[in-house]
């Protein structure tokens, strides 16, 4: 018998699409979505791994979290900086207290 | 009329047997995300990009966004290649569905040539925000192109 070579069908899943209003995406919204990626829980899975396997998965979210949090106030010390030596204090400032 | 789900173009599957198509992280080709309205009609027989029915607002221009390859892979005997999410900042949009298509189509240029056409399953907006596709899990069950 000559083996088959089946190209899968994307039918079988839907592409997300996470959009916002009038706001960009939270970190926590986004360290979940990372926390998606680096973590897959089979609904097959031993209950107890399943368990395990969720946990993990929130405190990777929760890690990532903080790091995204800690690279936006990082950026916006630098965008602060560059407002100020462009002569933009004012708006510097408020891009500081965001 | 409308989209009817998501499907690979059957030019794409020829085009793969004639590696012509390379999903190689930094050194592959370009492959790039246009999103559509629900007025765009799409077929498996559908072999290039198009501009009609393509969603205009903030935030977006026409041809679509880049996308990030990620270099394919495999598990067990299943083979797979994914994207890295896509977003359209500050934008004020509404699309239905997408089309992936090759823009260095056998290390070409300004090619056209599709690859999949996807569904959202409903009208998605965003209004002065991010509008992000977010791919499926990377695995040999759930992947956006997979070979078993």
């Amino acid at each position: 018998m000559i083996p088959k070579l089946q190209i899968a069908e994307p039918d079988g899943f839907s592409v997300e699409v996470h959009t916002t209003q009038n706001r960009g995406f939270t970190p926590e919204e986004i360290a979940e979505r990372c926390a998606d990626k680096i973590i897959s829980v089979s609904d097959e899975a031993h209950p107890a791994i399943q368990a395990q396997a969720r946990a993990f998965k929130g405190d990777i979210s929760r890690l990532v979290a903080f790091y995204l949090r800690e690279a936006i106030k990082s950026d916006r010390t630098t965008v602060y900086n560059a407002l100020t030596d462009a002569g933009h204090s004012e708006l510097a400032e408020l891009i500081r207290r965001l | 009329m409308a989209f009817t789900g998501n499907f690979m173009c059957t030019s794409f599957k020829q085009e793969l047997l004639q590696a012509k198509h390379d999903f190689t992280a930094s050194t592959g080709h370009t492959f790039k995300l246009a999103l559509y309205t629900n007025s765009a009609s799409f077929t498996a027989a559908t072999t290039d990009y198009t501009a009609t029915n393509e969603v205009s607002g903030t935030g977006y221009s026409a041809g679509g966004g880049t996308l990030t390859n990620v270099t394919p892979t495999t598990s067990g005997t299943t083979a797979f290649t994914d994207f890295a999410d896509l977003t359209f900042s500050t934008a004020t949009i509404t699309a239905r569905g997408a089309l992936i298509y090759n823009t260095t189509t056998g290390g070409g240029s300004s090619t056209t040539d599709t690859v999949v056409v996807l569904d959202f399953g409903g009208d998605k907006t965003s209004t002065a925000g991010d509008f992000t596709i977010v791919f499926p899990t990377a695995d040999a069950s759930n992947a956006i192109i997979r070979i078993a």
